[in-house]
């Protein structure tokens, strides 16, 4: 596993691309966090990768137009074991009364 | 006070835009009703993908960046395998679609898809314009972006409703982009560490690929490899880029490539890589490409990097910069002595051999066909077998000579692209090359050319198969033809008559010697008419494109017949 740090001005879709560099390889997420900031959002992810690709995405990330700055780092406790954050998937579901589901099946 | 739509008119004039090619329809209205002024030339094709690759047909002819306007929704969606085109081949292209109202965007409304989102990963950048003053800053961007760096496609998607709306306009913008820390920075000292390579270097080789062509290098390269003289060969995008008479000169690499490019490429000790991806046609099997070689890779685009492997040294630039920095202390040093790799590399007896099996009278009639064309033509040529000889066979004299769909491949492409080079080019001879599929893809653009009266040579191959899927269907699927029979084409010269274009048809047999001299007249007359005109040439059902490098095969392993 590697982490990934990118600093990025958040335009349209930026922060789409920096994930679809990932995701159009076939990669899995398990660890995706975008915080907001002024100057430079920043996306910390977890991948799965071998050193051919990290060189790969390292370059397709830093080739996008509003990607400031690419780093790789170390895995963080929290990004191993993030069973302590994550929530069941899809959310538990609610009740559809009222109307928004009549609109919905308008 | 101006409409969204006059802004985004005055907007591309300032960009120096004066021809666009689009397909009208509901959410872009606004900007074909403030057209009419505009001082840009629009051109109806009769799809948007005719649109789409007539713009980057132009681009490519020109250099300069192709426009493509469309409507939302399925306006949109068949701009899409153009947009993705334009992305492989590092085309410069803007794209503009109208997109519903601001207030339904999201809603599934009519004529609705999320253009921005699907347009994403095919794009360099891609904007969707939500009020009418975002128009002026995204124009400007758009264009900024798709000449810079590695030259490529961006879409500018417009609420139609931004284009309805008025507001007070300055005038066009500039973009500034912001200031990027370099992600690898040119070493101003590789040329010492170049010049080292080539000191130890027993058998050097240069690749020349389409960014030499996009950087403007094409002297610079010329002149320094005139200089180095070692075998050099071209993608199928570098074609044109060397003169086809250069003594060190060998042709096209690649799976369909000379069998004296693919040895030297697979025998290396170093390889110069100009402007090229180096992708799986080129390559062959990753893991057995140039086995004994160190890569030294001009590139302007640091993404295309050591996709195949690392490279010894990697020269990040503009090539028109850093081709003639190297020339300038290349020349100052006494090369080794390289002759006999020279010898050996491009000698006799790696020589091509004549044309032969079934293929042979499809590549004499090229032949015959690119003998008798004016030496600043452009040959288009679409997907498939008839584009794998055409390169293998045209002499291509100017870089951007021969014009093709190489990295994505897009049959249909041709029809649209020669109409936008013969725009760009009215004075040149413009000749596209299909085969009886492809042409029968966007075929509909027949109207366009009749329309404009654009003279264009519109060549068939026609051996009523979708013949480079059949060759893999024969070679490595034996012989299993599944879904590639087209022996129910239609009469190509009656659909070009009901165009009102003239057709002619020739077969296999007027290869030879005794009809010759009718075929010679036939063909100097479809070359001279000053109108379009169609040429179907009917070949073997079963011919061949070799050499061939099987998919996964190392560059050595070369196919030379069934």
């Amino acid at each position: 596993m590697q982490t990934f740090h990118i600093h990025y001005r958040n335009t349209q879709g930026t922060l789409m691309r920096i994930l679809n560099a990932a995701s159009r390889r076939g990669i899995d997420m398990p660890y995706v966090q975008a915080i907001p900031n002024e100057q430079a959002h920043a996306v910390t992810l977890l991948l799965d990768v071998n050193p051919k690709q990290t060189g790969q995405l390292c370059r397709d990330w830093r080739a996008i137009v509003d990607v400031m700055n690419v780093r790789a780092g170390a895995v963080a406790t929290e990004m191993a074991n993030p069973g302590a954050w994550t929530t069941p998937h899809p959310p538990a579901s609610v009740s559809a009364s009222g109307n928004a589901a009549h609109s919905a099946m308008a | 006070m101006l409409r969204g739509a006059e802004i985004v008119l005055q907007c591309l004039r300032a960009e120096g835009v004066d021809l666009a090619f689009g397909y009208p329809g509901g959410a872009i209205m606004p900007l074909y009703d403030a057209l009419r002024d505009s001082g840009i030339r629009h051109v109806l094709t009769r799809h948007e993908q005719g649109a789409v690759f007539a713009a980057e047909g132009h681009a490519r002819a020109t250099g300069r960046v192709g426009v493509a306007i469309a409507t939302s929704g399925p306006g949109a969606t068949n701009l899409v395998t153009g947009i993705a085109d334009a992305k492989m081949d590092s085309v410069p292209l803007v794209c503009i679609t109208g997109q519903v109202r601001s207030s339904l965007i999201g809603s599934d409304a009519f004529q609705e898809t999320d253009v921005f989102g699907m347009t994403l990963s095919l794009t360099k950048w891609n904007r969707l314009v939500r009020s009418i003053e975002e128009i002026p800053l995204a124009i400007a961007e758009a264009f900024h972006w798709a000449r810079s760096g590695r030259p490529g496609p961006v879409v500018v998607d417009i609420a139609t409703d931004a284009l309805k709306a008025k507001m007070e306009f300055a005038g066009p913008v500039k973009f500034q982009p912001h200031p990027k820390p370099a992600d690898v920075h040119g070493d101003s000292t590789f040329s010492e560490t170049l010049i080292a390579l080539l000191e130890t270097a027993k058998r050097p080789v240069a690749l020349v690929g389409a960014g030499a062509k996009l950087s403007g290098a094409i002297a610079d390269l010329r002149q320094l490899l005139d200089h180095l003289q070692i075998p050099t060969f071209a993608t199928v995008h570098g074609l044109g880029a060397v003169p086809v008479d250069a003594p060190y000169y060998l042709g096209m690499v690649g799976m369909h490539g000379t069998r004296a490019a693919n040895l030297a490429l697979d025998e290396t000790d170093l390889l110069l890589v100009f402007g090229a991806r180096l992708d799986d046609r080129v390559t062959g099997d990753p893991t057995r490409f140039a086995p004994h070689a160190r890569i030294v890779h001009f590139e302007i685009d640091p993404a295309q990097l050591d996709r195949v492997r690392p490279c010894e040294l990697a020269v990040i630039g503009d090539l028109a910069e850093t081709i003639p920095s190297f020339y300038d202390e290349v020349r100052r040093v006494s090369s080794p002595d390289w002759n006999s790799w020279r010898a050996i590399a491009c000698g006799p007896e790696r020589a091509e051999q004549d044309p032969r099996g079934l293929a042979a009278p499809a590549i004499r009639f090229l032949d015959e066909l690119f003998r008798r064309l004016p030496q600043d033509s452009v040959v288009v040529a679409d997907v498939g077998q008839h584009q794998m000889w055409a390169a293998q066979r045209f002499r291509a004299s100017s870089p951007r000579g021969f014009i093709t769909s190489g990295g994505l491949g897009a049959m249909g492409f041709a029809l649209p692209a020669a109409i936008g080079v013969q725009l760009a080019k009215p004075d040149t001879t413009v000749l596209c090359i299909s085969g009886d599929g492809g042409f029968q893809i966007n075929i509909q653009e027949l109207a366009t050319v009749r329309r404009l009266g654009a003279p264009i040579k519109m060549v068939i191959v026609d051996n009523k198969y979708l013949g480079m899927v059949r060759q893999w269907q024969q070679l490595f699927y034996s012989r299993n033809y599944a879904e590639t029979d087209l022996s129910d084409n239609p009469d190509f010269v009656e659909i070009a008559k009901a165009y009102r274009i003239n057709g002619r048809r020739l077969d296999e047999e007027a290869m030879s010697e005794a009809n010759f001299a009718a075929t010679s007249q036939a063909l100097d007359s479809f070359l001279r008419s000053p109108e379009p005109e169609v040429l179907t040439f009917e070949c073997h059902p079963e011919a061949n494109v070799f050499p061939m490098v099987p998919a996964g095969a190392r560059l050595s392993e070369m196919v030379f017949e069934e």
